[in-house]
């Protein structure tokens, strides 16, 4: 079953409650976090408005990091986008490829939220929705996780008229359905991030397709190649022979 | 082409510096290639878990790069020769590749005479030298550019990596392929042919070192063949790499 986050940005206060209980929760290492809060100031003066980007993963359906990942360290789990970490090779392609700029490069590994399966899995909350005092953040399923953001936004709408949901369709679909009071370029979301096309068919098509040539090569070669030394072997024998009675002919003619 | 007793009917092929060379080239592309692999086949993605096949895979790209500057240095004139063969044809070149399914198949007789490379080795370092190109730069701008790359370019790049090794490996292949089917494996381990393999596969080659060899006896004002003693030098600036 499908599990995702809202993440109200109506109602976010901006207090990093959630970046704290996650980085004690999980136990990340000073300097690491998985959320990140940016205050933000939209708008030109007079007419200003604040805000705070809650920045961290948004567990794309259709995810690029996924994509890209040589070794499958990142992967996905409930609608989650898990991380492995001992399984990563440190390649950064997933930091390369990210269309929301999310994971870091840690001690030679990617970091990032991994939708705190430790905790899930042991049937609790994850750390930030538990932690957060003003219900800026719900987990569940993911369905029903769509009807409060709409519910929401249709709120939120009485005093921002572009309030929107947003990861509906986004990346395929994202882990994180965020409740926005403005446009997501206002934001600075990009309102549809490209779909990782060159990644998959380097993944999906390149990968493969050079795979099963080589292993098929190399067994056409190795068939062909006992054939042709086999029939190279007979002509060097029959030059050697040609050359012997030419060498013998004198000699057997006489005697 | 009789030369010392150690390898009598034989010719030098390789000299000692060619085939360091070729080791180089050998030995980093083996192991670029294998921990390349890890990353391209999952059921040995597991193997690059750490990093460790990404270190070893630098340390071999470092020796793939040396390998044009190594026999600059070590052989100035036979990369030179390699350069110019490898992308000069003749009509007997053209013959050859016409008829080259016999060559597959094993048949060396009643081909086109061929000179010190073959049509078929020509356009094969012709390809690894140009393949070679963008396996360099699309693996360099993935090693220090690929915040600047952003995320098609990244992947655009690593395609168009994974494409050129793919060419590189299907090389190797044929490369090994006929490697044994004519049994050339000692002109790479010892640098020394069989007279008969090369008379019959590269006589236009052994008509080249005939006349070299009769210049050097009648400059000399020896009188046989065989007594040309000094012959094995003469070769050593001959022989080219192939």
């Amino acid at each position: 079953m499908a599990q995702a986050f809202v993440l109200d940005l109506g109602r976010c206060i901006g207090c990093e409650a959630c970046a704290l209980a996650c980085k004690t929760g999980n136990e990340l290492p000073t300097g690491v976090s998985y959320i990140e809060l940016i205050e933000q100031v939209r708008g030109s003066f007079p007419d200003l408005e604040g805000g705070f980007d809650n920045h961290r993963c948004l567990h794309c359906q259709d995810a690029a990091c996924v994509a890209v990942c040589p070794t499958g360290a990142l992967y996905k789990e409930d609608g989650l986008t898990r991380l492995n970490t001992p399984a990563c090779s440190g390649c950064e392609y997933c930091v390369t490829s990210c269309p929301y700029d999310v994971p870091r490069m840690v001690d030679g590994a990617s970091t990032k939220c991994d939708g705190c399966k430790a905790t899930t899995d042991a049937g609790g909350g994850p750390w930030c929705v538990s932690t957060c005092p003003s219900k800026a953040l719900e987990y569940g399923e993911r369905s029903e996780m769509l009807r409060t953001a709409r519910t929401r936004a249709e709120a939120l709408r009485a005093h921002y008229p572009n309030a929107q949901v947003y990861g509906e369709t986004q990346a395929g679909g994202l882990g994180v359905i965020l409740v926005l009071p403005d446009d997501p370029e206002v934001l600075g979301l990009p309102r549809d991030p490209d779909p990782p096309t060159v990644a998959n068919v380097w993944q999906g098509v390149v990968q493969p397709v050079s795979i099963g040539l080589i292993g098929a090569t190399a067994v056409a070669a190795g068939v062909a190649g006992v054939i042709a030394r086999r029939n190279h072997m007979a002509e060097l024998r029959d030059i050697e022979e040609a050359e012997q009675l030419v060498g013998d002919g004198d000699s057997s003619e006489e005697a | 082409m009789a030369t010392t007793v150690e390898h009598e009917h034989q010719v030098l092929r390789y000299r000692t510096k060619q085939r360091i060379v070729h080791a180089l080239l050998a030995t980093s592309f083996v192991v670029l290639l294998l921990t390349g692999l890890v990353l391209l086949w999952d059921p040995l993605g597991w193997l690059a878990a750490g990093g460790w096949s990404r270190l070893i895979h630098r340390i071999g790209a470092i020796g793939f790069l040396a390998v044009p500057a190594a026999y600059l240095i070590l052989d100035r004139k036979g990369a030179r020769e390699l350069v110019y063969d490898s992308f000069r044809y003749d009509r007997d070149d053209i013959e050859w590749f016409k008829t080259m399914y016999r060559y597959f198949l094993g048949h060396a007789v009643e081909m086109p005479p061929q000179g010190r490379l073959n049509a078929g080795q020509k356009l094969h370092h012709a390809a690894v030298m140009l393949v070679s190109a963008t396996v360099v730069v699309s693996g360099l701008a993935m090693w220090f550019f690929k915040p600047q790359l952003g995320a098609s370019g990244l992947a655009a790049a690593a395609v168009i990596h994974d494409l050129s090794m793919l060419a590189l490996t299907l090389f190797l292949i044929g490369h090994l392929y006929f490697t044994y089917v004519y049994k050339a494996i000692s002109g790479m381990t010892t640098g020394w042919v069989e007279e008969a393999d090369a008379r019959l596969e590269h006589s236009k080659w052994m008509d080249e070192l005939d006349a070299q060899a009769e210049a050097v006896t009648v400059g000399s004002g020896a009188s046989s063949h065989d007594e040309v003693s000094q012959e094995d030098q003469s070769q050593e600036d001959q022989s080219q790499e192939g």
